[in-house]
């Protein structure tokens, strides 16, 4: 039987939830990007593509960071 | 127990994915936006990079000012168009439409090229959409006279 993952500790729930909508918004972002930059390929247009993907970059390396910052730690027992 | 083995799936044993859960996908298909942005700007780098032949067209004279020969540049399979336009300029363009890629035409009477699927027009003097669905201009022919003979050498996305 699979045990449900315990719950966050408090005041982790909203934290969470705030990095995944910051998230969310920030890859549609990222995917506004992409479309930019198949409109710049088409029109020949490559050296413009590279700052978008900077953009885009940065972005996920935000995210990897944003999920390094919240890990699960384990619960500090007290007495 | 019909019911359970109708859908033999037990509330504590579904699998339920986690606000990290989501967060960590959310993650992965970041990266997975940013490998694709980097590649189309690799792959642009890459065509811009690309030489094209030099190749003769057509003779000075095989072409009377406001008509238009075409040709086919720089595959084999990529059609294209020289226009002689009023004033003795020429220049050419790919015939494909920046829209679907329909074959363009050029249409003297009205000094345009027209792309007859969607009604799309460029103008004739820059490759620029005028009217209808295309948002970018044609590719241009690059080309070069020596004596009476034209040659395309390379091309302008």
């Amino acid at each position: 039987m699979v045990r449900p993952e315990p719950p966050p500790p408090p005041g982790q729930t909203p934290v969470v939830l705030a990095a995944l909508t910051i998230g969310v918004l920030l890859m549609g972002i990222q995917l506004w990007l992409l479309t930019v930059a198949l409109d710049l390929y088409l029109a020949g247009q490559p050296r413009e593509i590279w700052r978008l993907a900077a953009v885009s970059g940065l972005i996920f390396l935000g995210g990897l960071l944003m999920l390094r910052l919240l890990r699960r730690r384990p619960r500090i027992q007290r007495q | 127990m019909g019911a359970v083995s109708e859908f033999p799936y037990h509330w504590d044993a579904d699998e339920l994915v986690s606000r990290r859960e989501l967060l960590q996908f959310a993650v992965y298909t970041s990266g997975t936006l940013f490998a694709a942005t980097t590649l189309l700007a690799l792959l642009g780098l890459i065509r811009s990079q690309e030489r094209h032949d030099v190749r003769p067209i057509a003779r000075v004279g095989e072409v009377p000012e406001g008509e238009a020969l075409y040709f086919r540049y720089p595959d084999p399979d990529d059609e294209a168009v020289l226009l002689h336009l009023p004033g003795g300029r020429f220049v050419a363009y790919s015939q494909k439409c920046t829209h679907l890629s329909c074959s363009v035409y050029y249409q003297p009477e009205h000094t345009r090229l027209f792309c007859p699927c969607h009604n799309g027009i460029f103008n004739p003097l820059t490759g620029d959409p005028v009217a209808g669905p295309p948002q970018r201009r044609l590719p241009q022919i690059i080309l070069r006279q020596e004596g009476d003979l034209l040659y395309a050498v390379g091309q302008v996305p």
